[in-house]
């Protein structure tokens, strides 16, 4: 706040100072929490208590990713929840009957192929991306509960599970998929010409599209990222629970986006990072975590979710508005 | 006049009014007659519309007195303006766009229905219907205004503005938009409403020729202050240009030397080119040559900016270099090497939460910067701050966000981004709009050395010196059509300004 007071005489250098302000405020919530946890909360501390921490978040965190992406690009996107359920069901199913790569692929494209369904009619048709994400989600889950009957598709083998409950070393494996998705993801952002695109079509796409950038190609490609992702991530969810369940994974699309907002990224657009997105995951988890283990009934995690949100995207977007007054 | 001695019904005197940056109107006297139709007209920064503006309750500092019908009063805010009589029509209409016209001009004065809080709908169209009939328009009265054209809209405006008793009406550029049967409509109410209700209209346009036509009295505005009052039947459209101009002001354009630089062979060659509604447009510009089009608001320099571009779909041929650019697409000119700067950097310009990097590089960063989609980051960091040096940005760090810049500096971003791509020609609309005169100076000598390297440029600008400065040969745009091409030997401001102010706006 001091740094953001002593440039107050100079008005229109103010907001970096305010931005970079807030960059940091998250990651020092983040590390107060974890510390006053570490002292307060029992068995909070420990390997064990982090790796399941890390372990149950890894699954948001990939879908975050994706919808950091789409946030960047001024969009977001309802239906990687319905994604993320039918191509863990497609994977089980084709495990069982076909084979576990050819599995694994079909449910990834599945994914890719809704991703791009959904830019197109965002991109070329002109639809929002509410709407858009809004009617894909209804239809793929639509398809899957018809496709298997609302049944959960059993059968997939127990050596499976490794990609949802296994470990390497310490580390569990689904983390190790979250880091290089998120490692992709700054990737993508920091050295590709298509990430570059992303901040300036969601910074501001008319400019975008008269300085040259195919802003259909871009969103067409954000939103196929976006879908992948969640594809990953239901490939991950099966290995979690060796079930091919239709009826699971709505909650992802809230949950990941509350994750990026809490992280910092404003939902319109053109700016984001990562990091935000990691740390917002992470954020929420430790949160639920340690309710669970003070023995909070778990009925109170939704509201201390949303009370959370409302506090660290409040402070957020309070400071931004402060500091665009002056 | 006889009128002087009767009370007026708007008399301004001695109005003072200063902005941060120093005064704008150095004690007007303005006065209008009842059922008077006032022209009045001056350069952009001549102080007219802040005259406007005070009138419409706009600024609660300014200095001086304000009469209506010989009784001072306070317009401190919008709404006593209205209150006393004083209606306001911009050229961006206030309307609700999917609400009827009916609602629109029953807008804020909702009649009563059986309880309180209820509307009555028929009662409401019922007296809109008739407070249109009262000024002689007709509208549909059911229809959306969204569905209106233009001319329709503004008539739904004048209508709402009459029904609110205005006594006072001031129309700020009103046929701008308008083809020349509505403009024979409008002039047609407007003469109406002064003759037989007594309104009082200040009618501010560009178009001189209209000023002979419709208006009674003519007043010209100049650096803050009135120049000039007269009979508008006793100015030809060579006069007013020349008092808007100034005289001292002539001799210094007309001394100031015309572009040097030899051009060569056409670079951009555009044949045939016709927006939907608009008549087709040809133009080829050589290497190395600047050529500036000069036209009024309205017509239809940024539609054909973008249309050569081929952001706006148009039938015609481009060719850049001899070779046909089929199909184009912002992104397909920008590859072959054809770029614009846009106007308006905030709305199409520039992405503001972004730094000055990612916005320098937008356009040259996959054609130049990068191999096989991943950033060479070293070039375009190299190129970005050899630009920020060339371009003298301030501050010169390329990791800060543009929205944080002075307009200047954003400007000069935005002009960098496409030298940045080495285009073979360059379209720029407006490029040092709302820019100070150093970085305007600094942007001039910029787009000059764009030529002089052999880009071949199309410069749209409503600043006639910066067109005069820069251009070897101007085009002169009238209603979407290249009316004449003229070399800039011998032209000045007044005949640029007389050239571009006479015959139809945009049909």
């Amino acid at each position: 706040m001091t740094s953001t007071r002593a440039d107050s005489g100079r008005g229109r250098f103010a907001l970096p100072a305010g931005v970079a302000w807030s960059n940091y405020a998250l990651l020092a919530i983040f590390v107060v929490l974890v510390v006053v946890f570490c002292l307060t909360v029992p068995h909070f501390a420990t390997w064990a208590n982090f790796a399941n921490v890390l372990q149950r978040n890894s699954i948001i965190g990939i879908v975050a990713c994706g919808m950091l992406l789409m946030i960047i690009l001024g969009g977001f996107d309802l239906s990687v929840g319905a994604v993320g359920a039918a191509s863990s069901v497609v994977a089980a199913a084709l495990i069982v009957h076909v084979s576990m790569p050819f599995g694994i692929i079909a449910a990834l494209l599945l994914g890719l192929g809704v991703g791009i369904v959904n830019g197109f009619f965002i991109a070329k048709i002109g639809i929002n991306p509410f709407v858009t994400t809004l009617a894909t989600q209804v239809l793929v889950t639509g398809i899957m509960f018809v496709g298997t009957a609302a049944q959960p598709v059993y059968g997939v083998p127990e050596s499976f599970t490794w990609l949802g409950l296994g470990r390497i070393g310490p580390i569990p494996v689904p983390t190790i998929i979250f880091a290089a998705v998120a490692i992709l993801t700054w990737a993508i952002l920091r050295f590709t010409t298509f990430g570059h695109h992303v901040y300036i079509v969601g910074g501001n796409k008319l400019a975008a599209r008269l300085a040259g950038i195919n802003v259909d190609r871009v969103t067409i490609l954000t939103y196929g990222l976006g879908g992948l992702f969640a594809g990953i991530a239901g490939v991950v969810l099966l290995g979690q629970t060796n079930i091919g369940q239709p009826a699971s994974a709505a909650d992802w699309p809230l949950t990941a986006i509350a994750a990026v907002v809490v992280g910092g990224v404003p939902l319109s657009g053109g700016v984001g990072k990562v990091g935000g997105a990691v740390l917002g995951t992470l954020l929420l988890g430790i949160i639920a975590n340690a309710l669970n283990l003070l023995g909070v009934s778990p009925f109170w995690q939704p509201a201390v979710t949303g009370a959370v949100i409302l506090v660290a995207v409040g402070i957020d977007s309070y400071q931004r508005r402060r500091l665009e007054r002056r | 006049m006889s009128e002087g001695t009767r009370t007026m019904l708007l008399d301004m005197q001695q109005i003072r009014k200063s902005f941060a940056a120093g005064p704008v109107l150095h004690g007007v006297n303005f006065q209008l007659a009842r059922g008077q139709i006032h022209a009045l007209v001056g350069h952009n920064g001549a102080g007219k519309s802040t005259l406007m503006k005070t009138l419409g309750g706009n600024f609660a500092d300014y200095s001086g007195k304000i009469l209506l019908d010989g009784e001072e009063v306070a317009l401190h805010t919008p709404k006593q303006a209205l209150e006393k009589g004083v209606a306001m029509i911009y050229q961006d209409f206030s309307l609700i766009p999917d609400l009827s016209v009916a609602d629109n001009i029953g807008l804020g004065r909702d009649p009563r229905g059986a309880l309180p809080g209820l509307i009555s709908h028929s009662a409401l169209r019922r007296r809109s219907a008739e407070e249109a009939e009262a000024v002689g328009i007709r509208l549909p009265m059911d229809t959306p205004v969204r569905q209106l054209g233009v001319a329709e809209q503004q008539l739904t405006e004048i209508v709402r503005a009459c029904s609110q008793n205005a006594r006072i009406l001031v129309m700020d550029e009103p046929t701008a938009r308008l083809a020349p049967a509505e403009r024979q409509h409008l002039f047609d109410v407007m003469r109406n409403m002064a003759r037989n209700r007594g309104v009082g209209i200040i009618y501010i346009s560009h178009f001189l020729e209209e000023i002979r036509e419709v208006c009674d009295v003519v007043t010209v505005m100049r650096d803050g202050r009135i120049v000039e009052t007269g009979a508008a039947s006793a100015y030809s459209v060579q006069d007013l240009a020349r008092l808007l101009v100034g005289h001292d002001e002539i001799a210094t354009i007309a001394s100031t030397s015309p572009p040097r630089g030899k051009t060569g062979a056409p670079l951009l060659e555009i044949e045939g080119l016709a927006v939907a509604g608009r008549p087709p447009v040809d133009l080829a510009i050589g290497a190395g040559e600047i050529i500036g089009i000069a036209g009024l608001i309205g017509s239809g320099r940024t539609r054909l900016a973008r249309a050569i571009i081929g952001d706006v779909a148009a039938a015609g041929r481009v060719r850049l270099a001899g070779r046909d650019l089929a199909r184009r697409t912002p992104q397909r000119s920008a590859d072959a090497g054809l770029v614009m700067v846009p106007e308006d950097r905030k709305v199409s310009g520039l992405a503001l939460a972004s730094d000055i990097e990612e916005n320098m590089a937008a356009t040259a960063l996959a054609p130049r910067l990068s191999r096989f989609g991943i950033i060479r980051a070293r070039e375009k960091r190299a190129l970005v701050e050899s630009l920020i040096a060339k371009f003298g940005i301030r501050p010169p760090d390329r990791k800060r966000a543009v929205g944080t810049l002075s307009g200047g500096n954003a400007q000069k971003v935005l002009v960098a981004r496409a030298v940045a791509a080495r285009p073979k020609a360059m379209i720029l609309d407006q490029p040092t709009a709302g820019v100070d005169v150093g970085a305007k100076g600094e942007l001039h000598k910029l787009v000059e050395l764009s030529a002089a390297e052999g880009a071949a440029i199309l410069l749209i600008s409503d600043d006639l010196d910066e067109i005069l400065a820069l251009s070897h040969r101007v085009a002169v745009m009238v209603g979407g059509r290249i009316k004449e091409v003229l070399p800039r030997e011998g032209l000045d401001r007044a005949s640029l300004l007389a050239a571009i102010s006479q015959g139809a706006p945009a049909a």
